[in-house]
């Protein structure tokens, strides 16, 4: 007995396998709500499926799953590895926190600053010698951070409406490098290496460098980078956010519609030098002292390769960019300057192959698998009335296309029955059974949309009346129009009127 | 206050900064690309005028003697600076901008390619080198001569007229050949050049090459005064992107004015008793802050049309 | 038969999924003069880049003189362009001040900028002055700084610079007082044209009397069939 084969069903559609929700109809949907906003938690959609015919609810945007994975694991994992591991934890906490801030300034602001370690070199500084000094306690001195980055911010964001782009990077390179000297000449500040040590911290001092203490800076730390991120949240995703971004579609036409972005972007500014001041003194009290290197443009060009390498503009892609150089710098400290020439090589890769970083990798996918299918649409498209490859990619419901291929096709066989015979055919007998070529053609005919179906109006008294024809709106309240002056004596010559008309639009399309 | 060797200790760092601040900013009007490698040339090429300069000394000693023989080394050195800063170029070029000059976000990639390109090459000289500071032979020797009766050390005058003959010949050379009036083509609008048939792809690589030949030449004449080591290229970087930058981006008067103006300063502040030495990069950092507040796009809106 | 210059077929063009040229179809022989006229807006500048290939993407297939220049592809921003003015098409863009800091004279150079053409320039040059005499005296004048009418001679003149046998000028008019713009079409009546041809894209079709061959109408990015026959005289 000849055995058949056995059918291979295969999963169509972009996601065969995503989980959805099955919602039920008859109950109403109750969401959660983080405390005193109008926002969800998650962005679940109810959406309607094409191709089940179903309703679902699908996770728009699972972004704060990889959030909620990548630092649960982190906080979860930390505690058992080693005590360097630890502390590796930490610093990529704090350089997180640090990036994200910056990404703040430079993705959504638009100003491109470098002076991002300055403010936190400066901040630290006025922290530590605030605490080393004047003896202000150490939970004081994340807000003495603070104050003095608003205040640096405030200095720093004069120039920055006016100057653009690279020119501003170097007024804020400049000024760096100006910190940097005036820290190393004022002596009763730092008098010895200029340095400051022995700065009070959250940390015990007995615990210093033990493995307490360097859990209790890693979960510190943490906090500090979850601050961070709340802060990026606030700016990023409220009403600041949005102007800036308006501003970054088309500046004039925002400042058109009475959007002052200049205002909008020196207020980000402000508030991230605020936040990056609070990071320095931080940073004082993490490391107990504060010196020079932070200052150090080595130190300023592995933070910046850490944000292009995640992609510039994106809380996770400075995340994602910071855990990668990290990793390489402190993690394979072993392989001595070979582990920079790493880091850089991990940035021109990156650099040549994808257009906004590592999180922008994924988009850059789709519109290159987008390319590649309308390309080889392209190659098997015929000419006329179907879908052009590039629409394609674009529609969701594939029947649409479909569809679409259909009715082109048919209409080239219905093209091939018109002759000279039919239209004599429906001439003689408009109405009453015909033959099936003619059928065939009616029936396509009747199947037409609404917009611009022709009908037909009498004009006239009913004894002594003529038609003409016209075509109808489509939309409701919209009154059809006339097609042409002609008036018909007969019904049956302004159905033969019509057809002719519909015969010539299907042979013109 | 300002007297005459002081005059010509600023045309002579005015000279080294204009070559590296004019290599940046054509790079930038022709090709859009900010090069932060241009820094990583210059240390290349003083490593390969070092070693080429060590090689050749017993050869040329030999082959020619007396005063002369420095001379012919001096030359042969300086050609090799040339040749290595334009292979660098075109490293540069190969990996910078062949691959992704026609795609999304050219201008941050490049620049960050560049600026991996830089921190690898310091590395890498590191790492093969190590950190000694190598010193080339002093060709140019130390001594003065009298120039219509101003004392003037010989090394400097010779890097101020080599460095005045070379951008002659090369802005002459923009101005009347046919690769010059592509690279100003290119430079004013690609896409309408594009319509002429001048390809970006093949203007680039001998602005490339070009503008590391500048970075070589500046290397060894600079190479007579610093010692070479791996970040050598650091400062030359950093200062000739602030005057391309005080200049106005792709103007190239605007980078000559910038370069004279920095080296004057350096100079000055150099024997102000309380600055000194050690405030030169504070004062020149404080006097171009100031000046991009006052003018924001750089000197060269004043001299010429620049790059939009 | 007169030889076949230009022949496209079925040629589709867009930007991403905004397609702005359906399916056109022409050809051009030698010593013919088209205009393709149509309002702002319907593609006839977008048909000259598609042919440049300087649009986004592009169906069909472009033929100049036997050889295939179009194609199913995606182009990159003017990547195979200078390849096609190799061939020997020449394109004056709409609104023409290209180089605006370049001199009336490196200008038209630009134009001979082939190693071939570049050392008869001062010929070709010459060769131009006498069809623009006013460019001349301008010889050392910025674009930038020159009128209307005398920018758009500067950007003919460029094209006549080139080896190119098939001359596409976009919106010769464009801005230009009539009597400039007269004065213009004039211009590239008098261009020779033996064994070239030449396609003009134009809103006006009333200064077009008279001046070419052909009119091919062009509406919402299609080509609607012949305007209407016009003889030389």
């Amino acid at each position: 007995m000849e055995v058949k084969p056995t059918q291979r069903l295969f999963n169509v559609g972009q996601r065969p396998d995503e989980l959805t929700l099955k919602p039920r109809g008859d109950k109403p949907w109750h969401r959660l709500r983080p405390p005193f906003t109008r926002r969800h938690w998650l962005a679940w959609r109810g959406v309607y499926n094409p191709k089940s015919l179903r309703r679902e609810r699908r996770l728009l945007d699972k972004r704060p799953l990889w959030w909620g994975l990548g630092l649960g694991g982190l906080l979860v994992v930390t505690p058992f590895m080693s005590e360097q591991m630890i502390n590796i934890a930490a610093i990529f906490c704090i350089f997180s926190a640090i990036n994200v801030i910056w990404t703040l300034i430079v993705g959504a602001a638009g100003i491109f600053s470098l002076a991002t370690m300055a403010v936190v070199g400066i901040c630290g500084y006025a922290a530590a010698a605030a605490n080393v000094y004047l003896g202000v306690p150490w939970p004081l001195m994340m807000p003495v951070g603070a104050v003095v980055g608003l205040v640096f911010g405030l200095f720093l964001a004069l120039p920055s409406t006016r100057l653009d782009g690279l020119y501003y990077a170097l007024l804020t390179l400049g000024i760096a490098e100006i910190c940097r000297v005036s820290i190393t000449q004022i002596k009763a500040l730092a008098p010895n290496n200029s340095s400051i040590n022995n700065v009070d911290s959250f940390i015990p001092a007995a615990w210093h460098l033990q493995r307490p203490g360097l859990l209790v800076g890693f979960a510190a730390a943490f906090l500090l980078l979850l601050a961070a991120l709340l802060v990026f949240r606030l700016v990023n995703s409220e009403r600041l956010g949005l102007l800036l971004q308006s501003a970054r579609e088309d500046e004039a036409f925002s400042e058109a519609i009475g959007i002052d972005y200049r205002a909008a972007r020196w207020w980000v500014f402000v508030l991230a030098s605020c936040a990056l001041g609070a990071i320095g003194a931080f940073y004082a009290m993490f490391y107990r002292s504060i010196s020079l290197a932070v200052f150090s443009l080595d130190q300023l060009l592995l933070l910046f390769a850490m944000i292009v390498i995640g992609g510039l503009g994106r809380s996770e892609g400075a995340v994602l960019g910071t855990a990668v150089v990290v990793l390489i710098d402190k993690g394979l400290i072993g392989l001595g300057p070979l582990r920079i020439i790493i880091v850089t090589a991990v940035m021109i890769v990156v650099a040549l192959f994808a257009r906004d970083g590592l999180t922008g990798i994924k988009a850059q996918f789709r519109g290159f698998r987008n390319r590649k299918k309308s390309e080889r649409r392209a190659a098997r498209t015929e000419k006329g009335g179907e879908v052009m490859p590039e629409e394609a990619t674009e529609i969701a419901d594939k029947q649409l296309v479909y569809r679409r291929l259909f009715d082109k096709r048919l209409r080239d066989s219905l093209k091939a029955l018109i002759t000279p015979e039919l239209i004599a055919e429906h001439r003689a007998k408009p109405l009453g059974q015909h033959t099936d070529a003619l059928d065939r053609l009616l029936n396509y005919f009747r199947r037409e949309e609404m917009p611009d179906k022709y009908g037909i109006l009498r004009v006239g008294p009913l004894t002594s009346c003529s038609y003409r024809v016209i075509a109808l709106s489509g939309r409701a309240g919209h009154p059809p129009r006339v097609v042409d002056d002609k008036l018909y004596p007969t019904l049956n010559e302004a159905f033969h009127a019509v057809f002719l008309l519909r015969v010539n639009d299907l042979l013109a399309s | 206050m300002m007297d005459a060797s002081l005059f010509t200790y600023a045309l002579y760092l005015a000279a080294i900064y204009s070559l590296m601040a004019i290599g940046i900013s054509l790079l930038w009007s022709s090709v859009g690309m900010v090069n932060m490698a241009h820094g990583a040339t210059f240390a290349i090429s003083g490593y390969a005028a070092y070693f080429a300069a060590d090689w050749m000394m017993p050869l040329v000693k030999a082959a020619v003697d007396g005063p002369q023989s420095m001379t012919v080394l001096a030359i042969l050195t300086m050609a090799v600076g040339i040749v290595s800063g334009a292979i660098f170029g075109i490293v540069i070029y190969l990996v910078a901008f062949l691959p992704i000059h026609d795609k999304p976000n050219f201008a941050v990639r490049s620049l960050i390619i560049t600026l991996a390109l830089n921190l690898a090459s310091v590395q890498a000289l590191l790492y093969f080198f190590g950190p000694q500071q190598k010193a080339l032979p002093r060709f140019l020797g130390s001594g003065r001569m009298d120039l219509f009766g101003i004392p003037v050390r010989i090394d400097q005058l010779v890097t101020i007229v080599t460095t005045v003959v070379l951008l002659g010949l090369v802005l002459f050379w923009l101005r009347v050949s046919r690769k010059g009036l592509e690279i100003r083509a290119v430079m004013q609008n690609s896409e309408g050049a594009a319509l002429c048939g001048i390809s970006t792809r093949w203007t680039a690589l001998p602005i490339m090459m070009l503008t590391g030949a500048l970075a070589g030449v500046a290397a060894v004449l600079l190479s007579q005064n610093i010692f070479v080591n791996p970040t050598a290229g650091a400062t030359p970087l950093i200062k000739g992107l602030t005057i391309a930058l005080l200049g106005g981006l792709g103007s190239v008067p605007g980078a000559v004015l910038g370069a004279i103006l920095i080296g004057f300063l350096e100079a000055a502040t150099g024997i102000i008793p309380f600055l000194g030495q050690r405030y030169v990069l504070v004062v020149q950092f404080a006097f171009i802050v100031i000046m991009l507040v006052i003018r924001p796009r750089g000197l060269g809106g004043l001299l010429d049309e620049t790059r939009e | 038969m007169t030889h076949q210059l230009l022949a496209v077929r079925g040629l589709s063009a867009g930007y991403g999924p905004l397609r702005v040229l359906h399916d056109i179809d022409f050809t051009i022989s030698e010593g013919e003069r088209l205009a393709i006229v149509g309002l702002n807006g319907h593609g006839k500048t977008t048909l000259f880049r598609a042919i440049m290939q300087l649009v986004g993407w592009q169906r069909g297939s472009v033929t100049f003189d036997g050889v295939e220049i179009g194609g199913t592809r995606s182009l990159g921003e003017g990547r195979y362009t200078p390849g096609i003015v190799r061939l020997g098409i020449a394109m004056t863009p709409q609104g023409d001040a290209i180089f605006p800091g370049l001199t009336v004279r490196e200008h038209l150079d630009c134009g001979a900028h082939a190693r071939s053409a570049w050392r008869e320039r001062a010929r070709r040059r010459e060769r131009v002055y006498q069809l623009f005499p006013q460019l001349e005296t301008l010889q050392d004048a910025l674009v930038g700084k020159l009128s209307g009418g005398e920018r758009r001679m500067v950007s003919i003149g460029r094209a006549l610079m080139s080896d190119a046998r098939l001359y596409l000028i976009d919106e010769p008019t464009l801005g230009l007082a009539p009597k400039v713009s007269r004065r213009v079409i004039e211009a590239l009546v008098n261009i020779p044209i033996e064994g070239k041809a030449m396609v003009i894209a134009e809103q006006n079709v009333a200064v077009l009397t008279g001046a070419v061959d052909r009119m091919i109408g062009m509406h919402a990015g299609r080509l609607r069939g012949e305007v209407g026959h016009v003889g030389l005289e």
